[in-house]
């Protein structure tokens, strides 16, 4: 009977693929399997969402700082970078825009003038930024017009919109963001908490009571639009006047009076409270330096890293000096500085958790080696070849790794898409945080990209290394003392 | 008795128990070092935060914050001082009168908060003139020349007050400071010449060296390239109390060098004299009197003691100046528990499935103990002291030496230059001294002990489940 047996484990074993073998072996001791499956699953979940949050998060903030001030490509002065100060501005004529507009990756030529004064409107005074742009073409940048607040949330229309009748959790919000300014529908309906069935009934109370009345600017009718933190600050509404004083080109003192034509809300901070814009022949009159530019902004097609690159290199090649080329990582030093620092740190504490979850797996290859020495010893003396044997205990790890990622993914990617598309928004004193800090209290999730892959690279290294101790134990086996452990 | 066995247990399967141990180890380790950078960076800013920029408490004028209107000062101060340092728990006082307004230089001009201090007041009430930097100058002084100020480093370079050169003793104090001979090489083309500010020098030195070259002693030339004339000259420029615009050259006395960049660019010291001068207003009225406590921690009850004896006036402490400072002292602890948690949390993934495997190779000998009249109490408490063993070796192992390399790396900080900049743009420092206290350790060891027992529970209910007759039969 004992040789019956034998001989068909010997035919069955013959017949088996490895892979189905380690398959089954995995499922005799479920619970540790599941276990060890559950730790992979553990640290490739918590890394897939840290990452998702953290590059998502970049990417939101590079977005808004490129799309709402520096774009993605500018052509200067050369000096000018160095030195941001209207002297520095230049001419740009004609063949030099043509020679720009000649690479298929650049759509248009976006003008600006910008520079430094002192704005004060009745006694209050602060340092702010001018820039001066032309109104239409600006759209396809910074489309400043679309950030024109629409909507103001002042103690008065809180106070009136809680008289009427809108859902409780509603009002609850209204005090949360009293203070806060609306560029558009949606973003006022997502913090809010207004559901699509109730905003038919709710907007048009917002539209009553928080609405504000804006206009825009344009080339040639002297004008400005204000950044809504320094609007608070100076006290100004539409119609109210701005002074600014500075030095203008070769140190002609410059000083002019506009009115206000409208408020805006800059996503980031730190530029919302110190941006003053003006139509650009109006800047250029101010500055009395006609004609000149301190900067172009290139509207571009691609704004794919490798798109960027290239169209830089292009660029660089064209122009020559005084012209220099930035691109956008040049242009934000600072905070691409800061982010990289942030992604090393992120980066660190996820290799922590997979160093911790390496040696789990190690531990659990080390109890299943020990516990199946015998059956090691068994199976290769009666001529199972010891590479195949190896064989079905990478497989084994193979599968747990597989179904470790798998699993991790499977659950963060419904929490990973619905973040994508509802980016998480701070209130309150996190939110406070976070603008101190000149960022917008906002936490985004990055789509699906190659993090993913790096979670399996790294899985799949745990793997390899633990794989390692069983696969030398099995080649270096002799079947007598395994038979007799 | 129980315990006695359950350690023995731990070393019957040294390998596998090691293991597990070492794994704690490491992830105690790299946790625990991993907070007190953190600590040590937060602990830092906060220190820097009230010594450079805050102080403790300060009172204004209940409109002068949100305006910063030069007409929103308050009166006769000197006997609002005197009351003030009735209490006992205030150490020092100090008052200032502030204007916003421009700093212009021959080339360019930045938007600044003016201060005028009386400098033997403000001594002892913040530390900014032990910040000199090295060379520059020296404090305000009260008897000297008129008309001086006192600004932060980045202010001179964005003014290009500060501009740089690499001159035969830079290259000399290079060598010094270790920087390889194939580096200053490769500066040699650039000797001598002058460039007006840091961006210009940057774009020279991204020209002459590699990336890796810059990253790491990039810092250490343009520390030792920078030119700066003692006495430089800059013009303020700002409104005065009858709202004409205003302004007077002042002379440059040094510069402070702190980790906050933000407050260095922002911020200009000068004499309270000469503002009172410029702007009209008289000794008596200022906007702000800044008050240092002996001790930090009395600083609610000193805000609510002002507050009471100053009910027109707007008094404030530290941590309602700047929320983020206080709501990240708060957050931190949060913080730090849970990255302790989910390192602990993947541990005990191993330490579940290493006790699992305790219990699935000794069902005969628990099957035994139990046949010998052993109670299940005691064979739980066995298991459950068997796995805090395990999870304790490797923590206390795993705090020994995160204790050691914090006390061994605070010794000179860690020095994270790369990234000084983005550090700095926060108003943190990138040379952080790691440090964590003790009491720190102790909650480490809580958690500790606590994810050894949760992780020993479903094996622990295994063995429990057992049936002695069965278990005495299994092979």
């Amino acid at each position: 009977m004992l040789s019956g047996l034998i001989n068909y484990t010997y035919s069955t074993l013959a017949i088996m693929k490895s892979y189905k073998m380690a398959w089954r072996n995995l499922w005799r001791n479920r619970r540790r399997t599941i276990i060890t499956v559950a730790s992979v699953f553990f640290a490739v979940f918590f890394a897939l969402i840290m990452r998702s949050i953290q590059l998502g998060t970049y990417d939101y903030m590079f977005k808004n700082m490129i799309e709402s001030y520096s774009g993605y490509i500018q052509v200067q002065n050369e000096e000018f970078w160095e030195d941001r100060i209207v002297d520095n501005a230049i001419e740009f004529p004609g063949e030099i825009r043509k020679k720009m507009l000649e690479i298929p990756n650049v759509k248009e030529i976006i003008p600006r003038f910008e520079s430094f004064a002192l704005a004060s409107s009745g006694s209050r005074t602060k340092g702010v930024m001018v820039m001066g742009i032309d109104p239409e073409k600006e759209k396809l940048l910074s489309d400043v017009q679309r950030k024109l607040i629409k909507y103001r949330l002042s103690d008065n229309a809180v106070e009136e919109l809680k008289k009427e009748d809108i859902p409780e959790d509603v009002k609850k919000n209204l005090e949360l963001f009293k203070g806060f300014t609306y560029a558009s529908d949606r973003t006022i309906c997502i913090e809010l908490g207004i559901k699509e069935r109730d905003s038919g009934l709710v907007m048009p109370m917002i539209r009553k009571h928080a609405l504000v009345e804006n206009g825009y600017i344009e080339i040639g009718k002297p004008g400005a639009l204000v950044g809504d933190r320094l609007a608070t600050y100076l006290g100004l509404s539409k119609g109210d006047s701005i002074v600014l004083i500075s030095q203008g080109y070769h140190g002609v003192s410059a000083a002019g009076i506009y009115q206000v034509e409208g408020i805006l809300h800059l996503p980031a901070p730190d530029i919302d409270s110190r941006i003053v814009y003006l139509p650009v022949d109006i800047c250029q009159e101010l500055y009395s330096a006609p004609g000149l530019l301190t900067s172009v902004v290139l509207h571009i097609d691609k704004n794919d890293d490798t798109s960027i690159d290239q169209t830089l290199s292009s660029l660089d090649s064209k122009l020559d000096e005084p012209y220099r080329v930035l691109g956008w990582k040049e242009m934000n030093e600072t905070i691409v500085n800061q982010m990289d620092a942030d992604n090393k740190s992120g980066m660190i504490m996820i290799g922590i958790l997979y160093l911790v979850i390496a040696f789990g797996v190690f531990g659990t290859v080390l109890m299943m080696t020990a516990e199946r020495r015998r059956e090691f010893g068994v199976l290769v003396s009666i001529g199972m070849q010891k590479t195949k044997l190896a064989a079905v205990m990478v497989y084994e790890m193979i599968f747990i790794g597989l179904l470790g990622i798998l699993a991790g993914i499977a659950v963060a990617l419904p929490s990973i898409i619905y973040g994508y598309y509802h980016p998480i928004r701070f209130s309150s004193n996190m939110a406070r945080m976070w603008e101190d800090y000149g960022f917008e209290p906002v936490m985004a999730f990055m789509w699906i990209d190659k993090y993913f892959l790096w979670q399996s690279v790294v899985v799949g290294i745990i793997v390899i290394v633990a794989v390692l101790y069983p696969v030398r134990k099995i080649i270096k086996l002799k079947e007598v003392n395994a038979l007799k452990a | 008795m129980i315990t006695k066995t359950a350690w023995k247990n731990v070393w019957r399967s040294k390998v596998r128990s090691l293991v597990v141990i070492s794994s704690v180890a490491v992830g105690i380790f790299a946790g625990v070092f991993s907070v007190a950078v953190m600590e040590g960076a937060m602990a830092q800013r906060l220190d820097d935060a009230l010594n450079d920029e805050l102080s403790h408490i300060q009172i204004a004028n209940k409109n002068f914050r949100a305006n910063n209107d030069l007409a929103c000062f308050m009166e006769n101060t000197d006997e609002m001082k005197q009351k003030i340092m009735t209490l006992d728990e205030v150490r020092s006082v100090s008052d200032r009168i502030i204007v916003v307004g421009m700093a212009n230089s021959a080339t360019k001009s930045s938007g600044v908060q003016i201060n005028g201090i009386n400098p033997d007041e403000e001594k002892h009430v913040l530390e900014l003139d032990r910040k000199l930097k090295p060379g520059t100058g020296n404090y305000l002084d009260k008897s000297g020349r008129s008309n001086m100020a006192y600004i932060g480093e980045d202010l001179a370079k964005e003014l290009n007050i500060i501009r740089y050169s690499v001159t035969k003793e830079v290259i000399d104090s290079l060598r010094v400071r270790d920087v390889p001979q194939k580096v200053i090489n490769k500066l040699e083309p650039s000797l001598e010449v002058r460039f007006k500010n840091e961006k210009a020098f940057n774009r020279e030195l991204k020209k002459v060296i590699s990336k890796e070259e810059e990253t790491k002693y990039g810092y250490i030339i343009k520390e030792e390239s920078q030119t700066y004339r003692e006495n430089s000259r800059m013009l303020l420029t700002f409104i005065d109390k009858d709202n004409y615009q205003t302004g007077a050259v002042f002379r440059i006395a040094g510069l402070f060098d702190i980790p906050n960049k933000m407050f260095e660019s922002s911020q200009v010291f000068v004499l309270k004299d000469d503002l009172q001068r410029l702007t009209g207003l008289s000794d008596g009225e200022e906007h702000i009197i800044t008050i240092r406590l002996k001790d930090v921690s009395s600083t609610r009850v000193v805000t609510d003691k002002l507050k009471e004896m100053f009910p027109e006036m707007e008094v404030l402490n530290w941590r309602e100046i700047q929320p983020d400072l206080a709501m990240m002292e708060e957050l931190a602890g949060i913080m730090y528990g849970m990255f302790m948690g989910i390192i602990l949390a993947a541990l005990a993934f191993g330490i579940v499935n290493t006790m699992l495997m305790v219990v699935l190779e000794r069902t005969k000998e628990l099957g035994m103990l139990a046949a010998i009249g052993m109670n299940r109490k005691k064979i739980f408490r066995m298991i459950m002291s068997e796995s805090v063993f395990l999870s304790l070796v490797g923590g206390v192992f795993g705090m020994i030496f995160s204790k050691i390399v914090i006390t061994l790396t605070a010794k000179h900080g860690i020095n994270f230059s790369g990234y000084k900049e983005g550090f700095e743009a926060m108003g943190y420092s990138a040379h952080i001294y790691p440090h964590i206290g003790n009491d720190f350790f102790v909650i480490v060891t809580f958690l500790i002990i606590i994810t050894g027992i949760l992780s020993a529970i479903y094996p622990a209910l295994k063995a429990l489940k057992l049936d002695p007759a069965d278990a005495l039969r299994t092979e």
